[in-house]
C-alpha cells in the first residue's frame, strides 16, 4: 500500500484495519477491513452489538492490542502527531514512540468505571502519575493540575477527592475521575468505550454532558464506542455502523441514523425503544422487527381484568440492618422499601422504574420471599400471605417467578437446559414421570420460540438471548400467574432485546401472565408496561397508566428521569437543565425514619408524592 | 476504632486457642505414659514406694486440673516452670526459639527470593517455554516430601562432598541446609500463588487503563499489577510463616537442629509435662500472634480495608 498523507480536514485516517486472533485454523477476524476518518474537533461514534469488534478498534489504535493477543494483519492508521513532529502510521511505531502518544495524545475512557481505577492507589496519585509521565511535572504541581481538572468534570470536594481511594467514590464519580485522568494532558483524541453503559440513566447524562462540554473547551476530537442509539444520536457528528467484524455503513449521523440505506442498520434502529413513540396509545406494543410478521392484535387481544388484583401490596416495608460499632450493633437501616403499595391486575404489566438504590428489586425480591419485610401485608387474590403457615406460603411462590439479569449467571452450567427448566416443575410437585416432563420440556421450550431438540443442550450452547428465554421457559414452568423480570432484558443487545420483549408481550397475551417489570430503562417501560410506579429511595412517588405517567409526569423525580433518556433525532442536541449531584442514600442512621410521602390524585388511576417546595428543590438537585 | 475492637477480638481469640490447645496438649500427654516410670526404666528393683515418691516429687498425684492451673499460673507469671529432668523450661526455650525463628525466617526469605520474581515471569509469559518449564519444576518441588529432600541433601552436600555440616548448629554455614530444604519446598507452592495472583491481577481493567495513560510495562507490572497481588500473596505468606513455626519438626529432626521442634519431641519422649505444655503453648501463642499481624498488615497494603 503506498503511503498516503492525511487530509487537513482529518486527525485520524484508519484504512483497511484487519485484527486477527489465535493462530493457524484457529485464526479469529476480530476486526476485517475497517477503514474511518475521524475530523479534527468532532466525534465520531462507532456503533455495533457485543462481539462486532468495535472496542479491539480502538484498542488497535492505542496499540494495546498485542495484550490481548491480537495482531494487526492488515492495514494503517495514519495520526497528525505533534509530540513526533510528523504524519505517523500508528500501525508502524515503536512501543517508545507509542508510549509517548497513550494518555498524552490519545487518551481513553473505558466501560467499567467500577474496575477501570487501580483499588490501592489514591486519585491524586493515579492523575499524578499520567502528568508526572507526560508532561514531567513535580508532585506538588501535578497535583495542582489534577485537582484543575476534577474540577473541570465538577467533581465536588475535588481537593478531599486527590487523597481518595476508589473505592469511596460512587460509579458516577469513579467515571468522572477516569475522564478528568484521561482529559488531564490535552489529548488530541478522546476514545470514549462505552462510558455510559453502566451508569444510571440521570448520571449517563451528567457525564455525556461533560464529555460534550470539555470537547468543545478543548478541541479534542472524540472516538465514542456504543450500542445506544440515543447515545450516538446525542454525542456524534458522524457514525460509523459494524456489525460481525465489517464494517457496515458510515456517514454523518444524519444519513446513518435519520434515513440509513443498510438492512442492517434500518433493522438496528427499528429495534431501539424510542421514547416519545407511544403518545397517544392506550396499550403495550410489539417492536416492529423488519423481516418478522407482525401482529399487533395478538397483544391488543388479551384484556386486562380489573375488577380482582392478582397481588396487592399494602404498606409493605423492608429494611437492612447495618452493622457497626464495638457491639456490633445495628446503627443503619438501609430503607430499601418503604410503605409501598400497589396491586398488579390480571394479565396487566406493571413496570417498577428507578435508578440503582431506589429499591424496585427489594420490592420483587420481597414478593418472591427472598427478603423478609419488617411490615406490611401481600395479599394474593385477596389471601394474605405472610400469616400462612410455610407450607402455604411456599406453594404461593410457585404462582410467581423470578427472571433474572444476567442470563449467563441464572443457569447451571452443568445441567441440560431441559433438566434446568423442568426442575422448578418437579420441586412443586407439577410432573409425576419422565415422559410428562419431557412433554413439558418440549411444550416450554417451543413457547419460548426454541426447537424442541435443544433439551438436551448445555447453556453454553445458547447466546445471551437465547438463555434469557430459556430462563423465561424456567419460569413458566409452574404455570405461574405473576413473573418478576428484574432487569430481564438490560444486558442484551437491541435486536435481541426487542424480541425477548416481544416474546413476553405475546405470552402475556397468550395466557393471561401478569409481569412485575423491575427496570431503569424508561424506553423499554414506555413499550412494554399498562402501568408504571416510579421508586425513589424506597418509596413510590409517582404511580399511573402508563399514559399518565409519560404525557403527564408530576413527580420531579418522574421529570427527571423521563428527560435523561437519550433522544433517537440526529443532529439534534437536547438542551437539558444541567443535573448536578448524586441521589442520596437510603441509609438512616437508627432512629432517623424517612418523611413518608402522602401520595396525592391527579386523575383516576393516578397518583403522585406531593411535597413542599424544598423537598421539590432537595430531588431535583 | 475498629482496628482496636479488631485487636482485642483477636487477642480474646488467641487467648481462647492458647486454652484449648494447651488443656488438650496436658490432658492427651498424661495418657501416654507415667513419667516415673519412665526415669526408671533403666533401673532395676524400682518398689511402688520409688514411683510414689517420684510421683509427689513432681506433683503428679494431685488432681488433673490443679496440676493444670499451676501450669497456666507459670506461664502467666512468665517463668515457665521448672522441666522434670532438664532445669528451667524458660532457658531451654530461650535456647531453642531463636533457633527456630532463624531457620524460619531464612527459609521463608529464600522461598521469596525465588518465588516472587519466577512466578511473575511466568504470569508475564503465560504458556510460553520458561512459564511451562517454572511449572514442571515447582510441581517436582511440590511432590518431594522434605525429609527425603533433607537426607539427600545431607548425602550429596555433607557426606559425598563435604561443604556444609550434615547436623546441629554450631556454625553459620549449618543453617544453609535446612533453610534451602524447606525454602525449595515453600518455593514450590509460591510460585504458583504468584504466578496466579499476577494473572489475575494483570487481565484486570486498571492495568490496561494504566498501559493506556502510556505507562512503561515495568510500572505497569511492579506498580499497578503487582501492588494488587501483593495483597494475596503477603496474606498468604504470613500464614504460611505461621504454619512454619510449628510444623519445623521434621526437618529440625533431619539436621539435629536445637530449635522448637527438636524441644518438643524430646520431651513427648520423656514425658516432660511442663516442657511440653510450655513449648505447645508459646508456639500456639506465635501462630495466632503472626495471623493477628498478617490481618493487620492486610489492613495497611489494601486501602478498602483500612479506609472504609
Amino acid at each position: 500500500m503506498s503511503i498516503s498523507t492525511l487530509k487537513d480536514s482529518d486527525l485520524l485516517s484508519v484504512r483497511d484495519l484487519t485484527i486477527e486472533f489465535g493462530y493457524g485454523d484457529f485464526t479469529v477476524r476480530a476486526v476485517d477491513n475497517v477503514s474511518f476518518d475521524l475530523k479534527r474537533n468532532k466525534t465520531l461514534a462507532i456503533v455495533g452489538e457485543s462481539g462486532s469488534g468495535k472496542s479491539i478498534s480502538s484498542l488497535a489504535i492505542l496499540g494495546l492490542l498485542k495484550h490481548l493477543r491480537g495482531r494487526i494483519t492488515k492495514g494503517s492508521m495514519l495520526f497528525d502527531s505533534e509530540i513526533l513532529g510528523r504524519q505517523v502510521d500508528l500501525t508502524q511505531l515503536s512501543e517508545r514512540e507509542l508510549r509517548r502518544i497513550r494518555g498524552n495524545e490519545i487518551a481513553m475512557i473505558f466501560q467499567e468505571p467500577m474496575t477501570s481505577l487501580n483499588p490501592v492507589f489514591t486519585i491524586g496519585s493515579q492523575m499524578g502519575e499520567t502528568l508526572a509521565l507526560h508532561q514531567g511535572l513535580s508532585q506538588s504541581a501535578a497535583r495542582k493540575n489534577a485537582l484543575e481538572f476534577l474540577e473541570l468534570v465538577r467533581l465536588p470536594n475535588a481537593k478531599r477527592m486527590l487523597g481518595n481511594y476508589p473505592h469511596q467514590l460512587s460509579g458516577g464519580m469513579r467515571q468522572r475521575v477516569m475522564i478528568a485522568m484521561a482529559l488531564c494532558c490535552q489529548p488530541k483524541i478522546l476514545i470514549a468505550d462505552e462510558p455510559t453503559t453502566a451508569l444510571d440513566v440521570t448520571i449517563q447524562a451528567q457525564i455525556l454532558h461533560i464529555i460534550r462540554d470539555l470537547q468543545a473547551e478543548m478541541g479534542t476530537s472524540v472516538i465514542f464506542i456504543s450500542h445506544d442509539m440515543g447515545v450516538v444520536s446525542e454525542m456524534a457528528d458522524d457514525v460509523l455502523v459494524m456489525k460481525a467484524s465489517k464494517s457496515v455503513e458510515t456517514g454523518t449521523v444524519k444519513q446513518v441514523l435519520g434515513s440509513p440505506t443498510e438492512p442492517y442498520t434500518q433493522a438496528l434502529l427499528a429495534a431501539v425503544p424510542r421514547i416519545g413513540s407511544m403518545t397517544g396509545k392506550t396499550a403495550p406494543q410489539l417492536f416492529d422487527i423488519p423481516g418478522q410478521t407482525q401482529s399487533t392484535d395478538a397483544v391488543a387481544a388479551s384484556a386486562i381484568d380489573h375488577s380482582k388484583p392478582v397481588l396487592e401490596l399494602e404498606n409493605l416495608t423492608t429494611r437492612y440492618d447495618v452493622r457497626g460499632g464495638l457491639l456490633n450493633r445495628v446503627t443503619h437501616r438501609v430503607h430499601a422499601a418503604e410503605n409501598v403499595s400497589l396491586s398488579i391486575y390480571p394479565g396487566e404489566t406493571l413496570a417498577l422504574v428507578g435508578e440503582s438504590g431506589s429499591g424496585k428489586s427489594t420490592v420483587g425480591k420481597t414478593i418472591q420471599q427472598l427478603v423478609d419485610p419488617v411490615s406490611g401485608a401481600m395479599r394474593y387474590h385477596g389471601k394474605d400471605i405472610f400469616s400462612l403457615p410455610a407450607p402455604e406460603r411456599k406453594a404461593f411462590r410457585k404462582q410467581t417467578q423470578y427472571v433474572f439479569q444476567d442470563p449467563y449467571g441464572s443457569m447451571n452450567p452443568r445441567k441440560t437446559v431441559g433438566e434446568s427448566l423442568i426442575e422448578p416443575a418437579w420441586v412443586h410437585g407439577l410432573v409425576s414421570t419422565k415422559q410428562e416432563a419431557k412433554d413439558k420440556v418440549a411444550d416450554l421450550l417451543v413457547k419460548v420460540g426454541l426447537p424442541a431438540e435443544h433439551a438436551n443442550r448445555f447453556p453454553h450452547q445458547f447466546s445471551g438471548g437465547q438463555r434469557q428465554r430459556l430462563c423465561i421457559a424456567r419460569a413458566l414452568a409452574c404455570d405461574p400467574s405473576l413473573i418478576i423480570a428484574d432487569e430481564a432484558v438490560s444486558a442484551l443487545d437491541v435486536s435481541v432485546q426487542a424480541q425477548v420483549v416481544n416474546l413476553l408481550m405475546k405470552l402475556q397475551a397468550d395466557q393471561g401472565l401478569s409481569y412485575l417489570f423491575i427496570t431503569h430503562d424508561m424506553a423499554v417501560v414506555e413499550r412494554i408496561s399498562h402501568r408504571v410506579a416510579v421508586m425513589y429511595l424506597g418509596q413510590i412517588v409517582e404511580i399511573g397508566s402508563r399514559q399518565q405517567i409519560f404525557e403527564n409526569p408530576q413527580h420531579p423525580y418522574t421529570k427527571r428521569l423521563l428527560s435523561a433518556v437519550p433522544v433517537l433525532n440526529p443532529g439534534h442536541r437536547p438542551i437539558r437543565p444541567p443535573l448536578e449531584g448524586e441521589i442520596p442514600s437510603a441509609m438512616r442512621a437508627v432512629g432517623n425514619e424517612p418523611n413518608l410521602v402522602d401520595l396525592q390524585r391527579v386523575e383516576e388511576g393516578h397518583f403522585f408524592a406531593a411535597e413542599s417546595a424544598e423537598e421539590h428543590q432537595a430531588v431535583l438537585l | 476504632m475498629p482496628v482496636f475492637r479488631f485487636i482485642l477480638q483477636r487477642v480474646l481469640q488467641a487467648i481462647l486457642v492458647t486454652l484449648a490447645v494447651t488443656l488438650f496438649v496436658s490432658f492427651a500427654i498424661r495418657l501416654t505414659g507415667d513419667p516415673a516410670i519412665m526415669l526408671t526404666a533403666d533401673s532395676s528393683n524400682v518398689s511402688e514406694e520409688d514411683l510414689a515418691f517420684i510421683r509427689e516429687t513432681l506433683g503428679l498425684n494431685k488432681p488433673f486440673f490443679v496440676q493444670y492451673f499451676d501450669f497456666l499460673k507459670s506461664l502467666l507469671s512468665g517463668d515457665l516452670g521448672e522441666s522434670f529432668f532438664r532445669g528451667s523450661v524458660r532457658d531451654l526455650i530461650a535456647i531453642a526459639m531463636p533457633s527456630t525463628l532463624l531457620l524460619a525466617i531464612s527459609s521463608l526469605g529464600i522461598s521469596i527470593l525465588i518465588s516472587i520474581p519466577l512466578g511473575i515471569h511466568s504470569a508475564l509469559h503465560k504458556g510460553g517455554l520458561s512459564d511451562q518449564v517454572i511449572r514442571v519444576l515447582s510441581l517436582v518441588g511440590l511432590s518431594f516430601p522434605n525429609f527425603w529432600l533433607g537426607i539427600m541433601f545431607v548425602l550429596l552436600l555433607s557426606i559425598t562432598f563435604p561443604i556444609f555440616p550434615a547436623s546441629g548448629f554450631e556454625t553459620w554455614s549449618a543453617l544453609i541446609l535446612p533453610a534451602t530444604t524447606i525454602g525449595i519446598i515453600l518455593t514450590a507452592t509460591n510460585v504458583r500463588l504468584v504466578r496466579t495472583q499476577m494473572l489475575e491481577t494483570l487481565s484486570a481493567q486498571y492495568v490496561m487503563v494504566a498501559r493506556a495513560k502510556g505507562l512503561n510495562e515495568r510500572s505497569v507490572v511492579y506498580k499497578h499489577a503487582l501492588r494488587n497481588a501483593a495483597i494475596a500473596i503477603v496474606t498468604f505468606l504470613g500464614l504460611q510463616f505461621g504454619n512454619l513455626i510449628g510444623g519445623l519438626v521434621v526437618v529440625e529432626l533431619v539436621f539435629n537442629w536445637p530449635g522448637m521442634g527438636t524441644l518438643s519431641i524430646e520431651a513427648i519422649a520423656q514425658r516432660d509435662y511442663p516442657l511440653l505444655q510450655a513449648t505447645v503453648s508459646i508456639l500456639a501463642i506465635m501462630i495466632v500472634g503472626v495471623n493477628l499481624a498478617v490481618d493487620l498488615i492486610y489492613g495497611l497494603i489494601d486501602p478498602r480495608i483500612r479506609v472504609a
